[in-house]
């Protein structure tokens, strides 16, 4: 009997925030004015041309490319959270699954667009599928990209089509079309056996399948930059140096919106202290893998300082990019891991303040991965207007950028406003199970 | 040294600077004496220095400047000299004809970009700059070279073009004996002269031996293009296709299937990977879908 | 004289051909039923019939009666100046050959170029650099253009087939299909590509005019422009715009199938193999492995002096 209150308990709880109330609103309202005043920049740029960006010959990969990486990398915690950790049987995981997986989805389905903000002919988009050259790395891109935009939404929505099921039968007060909606998605899910395993092994085989193209998408997004001969880009460990990265923006990432649906949705029972515990190692762990990637890279070509390089290098560590490249490395990378380590510091509030720092250093980390190489070509620089050599990005760019990090916090609002942010049946389920073991 | 010496005292003794300065430029170009009292055959009047203005201004302008304006790039060593000063007017037709024709140094030869009509243009031109300018006409009839019989025969045995030159004078053939004969190959954008410019020994004969590694075309035939200059006959030239060269059929650069070529000469392994990789996800995600159909249809309305 | 009757003969042949091509495409729309004819019609004399190219390239022989011509639209135009400038020139393959020690910042390369190509100031598909390799070695000028490389990276990195390398070796760009993704600007290690930040500086003169791609003209806002070794004049059998413009003998140019290279100023011909051999030729980075098809004479001998005033720029590349 005490079981049966519990679950109703539960899903009361967690279906709460799916109602539309006044702070959603006012959110909803300052995302979209803010997301029509960047796009208005984007009209400019769209009108006047790329001039009105700070590119030039030189640099002509500025902070849209930087901006893509970034959206590349954070949409791949989808893959670790819900995909390793789920086939490694981390069961503590199982509550982030879902906040991991809206990340991801926002994130991927908004990369595609920002790489055709880079674009100088954004209207002949088309012509990448009508004359597209698979040797390009860029068509590796857009295919690995759909696909796991695909995969992504699979593996969001195949686990709440039961969810979807009780939001059709007990949510109040939503609209009939709404409600026929939650009905349609959820595909006659009746709870049988046969429907069980199904999912089950759905959910399986996407876990599986997720892993390679999540690698992919990154590893592919390296290429972009390892696939030249450039100095600073020309190295063979990009592909597995960025997929770290991407580990450390994804998970940061997650912890930040782990803290805001805690307080907003007031899941305090269902996101624990214990759940910050555990992802501040998970965010330790891969930091530290990303450090010894950091240092792999640094330190061979600092070791040999070949021509290019050492332009590249000394123009990190002590020339005009040094503040930033420091900034970024201290701050985004080791400051995190050694606070992580005690624990004091994996409470909600301190883990919030750490992952927002790594999670602007995860973003300058992209500044500075492109940026500098490209204003160090093997040749030198000469008979261009400064403007040409030294990338000093204007605000109509920088609100370009923002663009897309507004329609991804557009993309998680709406998701998490419609679907239970935390999955209903699984923790159902989850407490049965103990609750049998108990007896 | 020597030659120009009288000549140039008795024209500028007024002044021993101008004199020593004029001395060492002109002594330094070396003209030889036929060259040197060369004339033109061609009128110079205004049409002449016209058209002599524009081959100026396309080719001598960035170095020499607007003559009479002092505009000449004066950063050059040695610096290119003012064409309307008194020591460029003072040499003859003849020399500057030999200045242009070979060039020095800085000044390039314009031997092959400008004809000699031309060359004459440019020279009428530069002499409207002079007022006490006389022009000395030669008696030189361009016409006359319709009179030359020039004939060039490759002897395969010795891979030698014999050369010979006469001229079909009314009193009979005349040996054009001392022309200056030079073979070519003709290519894209120039012709391509085969060994040195030769002069034709007394029976008005020259050989030029042709190398035996000229690329031709597919079959080895390529125009040869055989040159005389006679002082007196002025230009003729010949021209023949031969199967002379070096069969030459290299495939296009852009055949192999390479990593930078177009879709249809992708390397086969990037054809497969691609390929492979698409196909698998299809097949993941039909499997899925499959799987929600079954779902569907196995669940309670 | 002689040379003005090859030029123009050049043009007559130019533009018959240019007649031909465009019949030809006609020739096509008049559909299968010439080719099912074909074997009757070859009992007919030969002087009923004319070979004609079509537009994909085979040789194809038709009666005369049978050819109706297209009307030269802006359109049939285009497809046609796109498949030439696609093709190349069959059997040849083009180099460029640049002496260092002749060059000195002259700058008549670059603007050359820049008129042909409708650039502006600070757009360079060639571009003079002040070049020191160490500090005890001598400063000295380099110009640059597209290095047409055999393996070229940017040629690779391209998704949608909008720069090209032709069997002559040239390297174009179609900006009628480029995207402006600048990813070929981020491969090329020579920094030969401009991109066309805003709208170009003669747009509003160029309008209307049909895009030869073998020009690049007009420019386009939003794409990518680069040194396409002159393939328009190469075609005319001329030498390239930089080339020719040259006062003082930097450049040559040829057919490496041909074994010769023409001096741009003194339009001297000089065996290709024995000039590079002779004078210690090479490439840049040739350790890239992009096999350039511009080779460099080494600037000894130089017969000019370094300007003083382009020292300090050199000498910012020095080595760290």
């Amino acid at each position: 009997m005490s079981e049966r209150i519990n679950s109703e308990k539960i899903t009361a709880d967690l279906l709460r925030p799916i109602r539309l109330n006044k702070g959603f609103m006012v959110w909803m309202g300052v995302l979209s004015i803010s997301l029509l005043v960047c796009l208005f920049a984007y009209f400019l740029q769209l009108r006047d041309g790329m001039i009105v960006t700070g590119l030039g010959d030189y640099v002509s990969w500025g902070m849209y490319i930087s901006n893509f990486v970034f959206f590349v990398a954070s949409s791949l915690i989808g893959m670790l959270i819900s995909g390793v950790l789920s086939l490694l049987k981390q069961k503590w995981a199982a509550p982030l699954a879902r906040i991991a997986e809206i990340i991801a989805l926002a994130f991927a389905a908004v990369a595609g667009l920002v790489i055709v903000m880079d674009m100088g002919r954004p209207d002949r988009l088309l012509n990448v599928f009508i004359h597209g050259r698979i040797q390009s790395p860029i068509l590796w891109d857009v295919t690995v990209i759909t696909s796991y935009m695909i995969v992504s939404a699979l593996f969001l929505y195949i686990p709440l089509i039961p969810d979807l099921k009780i939001c059709a039968q007990k949510l109040t007060n939503i609209p009939p079309f709404a409600r026929k909606i939650y009905e349609f998605l959820s595909l006659n899910w009746s709870d049988t056996p046969v429907q069980r395993e199904l999912i089950r092994k759905s959910t399986r085989t996407i876990a599986i399948l997720i892993i390679p193209i999540a690698l992919a998408i990154h590893t592919v997004t390296s290429w972009l930059f390892a696939n030249t001969s450039r100095a600073g880009w020309d190295s063979t460990i990009f592909g597995p140096y960025f997929v770290a990265g991407a580990f450390v923006a994804g998970t940061a990432a997650v912890i930040i919106a782990m803290f805001i649906f805690r307080k907003v949705y007031h899941l305090e029972e269902y996101i624990t202290e214990f759940h910050f515990d555990k992802i501040g190692q998970l965010l330790v762990l891969v930091s530290l893998l990303y450090l010894y990637f950091n240092v792999n890279e640094y330190m061979v070509p600092a070791y040999k300082m070949k021509r290019a390089d050492a332009f590249h290098i000394h123009e990190l560590f002590v020339g005009s990019h040094a503040l930033l490249f420091w900034i970024t490395q201290l701050g985004g990378l080791i400051i995190p891991i050694i606070l992580l380590i005690l624990k004091p510091f994996r409470k909600p509030i301190p883990m919030l303040v750490i992952s927002t720092m790594v999670l602007i250093g995860s973003w300058l980390k992209r500044y500075i991965i492109v940026i500098p190489t490209m204003e160090h070509p093997y040749l030198p620089v000469q008979n261009v207007p400064l403007k040409f050599s030294v990338y000093t990005p204007t605000l109509i760019e920088i609100l370009v950028t923002i663009a897309p990090m507004i329609m991804v916090l557009l993309i998680i609002t709406v998701l998490a406003k419609v679907i239970p942010i935390i999955p209903i049946h699984e923790t159902i389920e989850h407490q049965q199970e103990i609750a049998s073991k108990k007896k | 040294m020597n030659y120009p010496t009288k000549k140039l005292k008795s024209i500028l003794a007024f002044s021993f600077m101008i004199c020593f300065a004029f001395q060492s430029f002109a002594a330094s170009w070396n003209v030889p004496e036929d060259q040197k009292t060369r004339n033109s055959y061609i009128k110079f009047d205004a049409s002449t220095a016209s058209q002599g203005e524009a081959i100026y201004n396309a080719n001598c302008l960035s170095c020499h400047g607007d003559p009479g304006k002092g505009n000449n790039l004066k950063s050059l060593n040695p610096i290119p000299p003012e064409l309307s000063s008194v020591g460029s007017q003072n040499l003859t037709d003849g020399e500057l004809l030999y200045i242009l024709n070979t060039g020095r140094a800085v000044m390039p030869s314009f031997k092959n970009s400008l004809s000699e009509e031309k060359m004459w243009h440019v020279i009428s031109y530069l002499r409207g700059f002079n007022k006490n300018y006389v022009q000395t006409l030669s008696s030189f009839d361009p016409s006359k070279s319709k009179l030359v019989k020039l004939v060039a025969n490759f002897d395969k045995a010795k891979n030698a073009f014999l050369i010979v030159a006469y001229a079909n004078e009314k009193n009979g053939k005349k040996a054009l004996v001392g022309s200056e004969v030079s073979l070519f190959v003709k290519r894209r954008f120039g012709n391509l002269q085969i060994d040195k410019t030769l002069k034709t020994d007394g029976s008005g004969q020259a050989e030029i031996v042709f190398p035996n590694d000229i690329p031709g075309n597919k079959t080895g035939e390529l125009e040869v293009i055989v040159k005389l200059f006679d002082l007196n006959y002025g230009e003729v030239q010949t021209t023949s296709r031969l199967a002379i060269g070096v069969p030459t059929n290299k495939p296009g650069l852009n055949e192999q299937r390479a990593i930078w070529n177009v879709l249809e000469k992708a390397p086969y392994w990037i054809l497969f990977l691609y390929s492979l990789g698409v196909i698998s996800f299809l097949i993941f995600i039909l499997y899925i879908l499959n799987n929600l159909r079954k779902f569907r249809i196995s669940g309670n309305k | 004289m002689i040379e003005n009757n090859q030029k123009s003969n050049k043009n007559t042949r130019r533009e018959f051909l240019q007649n031909l091509g465009i019949v030809g495409v006609g020739s096509l729309l008049a559909g299968s039923a010439f080719f099912a004819a074909r074997k009757y019609d070859s009992k007919k004399t030969a002087a009923d019939r004319v070979k004609v190219l079509t537009a994909e390239n085979k040789l194809v022989e038709i009666e005369k009666s049978a050819i109706t011509e297209v009307e030269k639209t802006p359109a049939t135009q285009l497809t046609y100046l796109q498949k030439q400038g696609r093709d190349g020139i069959a059997g040849s393959r083009f180099v460029m050959v640049i002496d260092l020690s002749k060059c000195q910042n002259a700058r008549k390369c670059m603007s050359a170029c820049q008129n042909a190509h409708h650039l502006r100031p600070e757009q360079h598909h060639i571009n003079v650099l002040k070049m020191q390799e160490t500090e005890t070695t001598q400063p000295y000028y380099m110009p640059k253009p597209c290095q047409h490389c055999d393996n070229p990276p940017c040629v690779a990195v391209c998704p949608v087939d909008a720069t090209f390398k032709r069997q002559d070796g040239i390297v174009l760009i179609d900006n009628e299909r480029c995207i402006g993704c600048r990813f070929c600007i981020a491969a090329c290690p020579y920094s030969a590509r401009v991109f066309n930040w805003q709208e170009p500086l003669n747009a509003q003169a160029d309008e209307g005019l049909v895009y030869n791609v073998e020009l690049n003209v007009p420019q386009k806002k939003g794409t990518i422009s680069k040194c396409l070794f002159s393939a328009d004049r190469v075609r005319e059998g001329k030498l390239p715009y930089c080339v020719s413009a040259c006062p003082n003998g930097v450049y040559y140019f040829g057919d490496e199938n041909e074994d010769v290279v023409t001096n741009g100023t003194t339009k001297e011909s000089f065996r290709f193999k024995k000039l590079i051999a002779d004078n210690a030729g090479y490439t840049l980075m040739p350790e890239l492995g992009t096999k350039p098809r511009v080779y460099y004479l080494p600037p000894k001998g130089k017969s000019y002096p370094f300007q003083e005033k382009d020292r300090e720029e050199a000498a910012e590349h020095l080595p760290i």
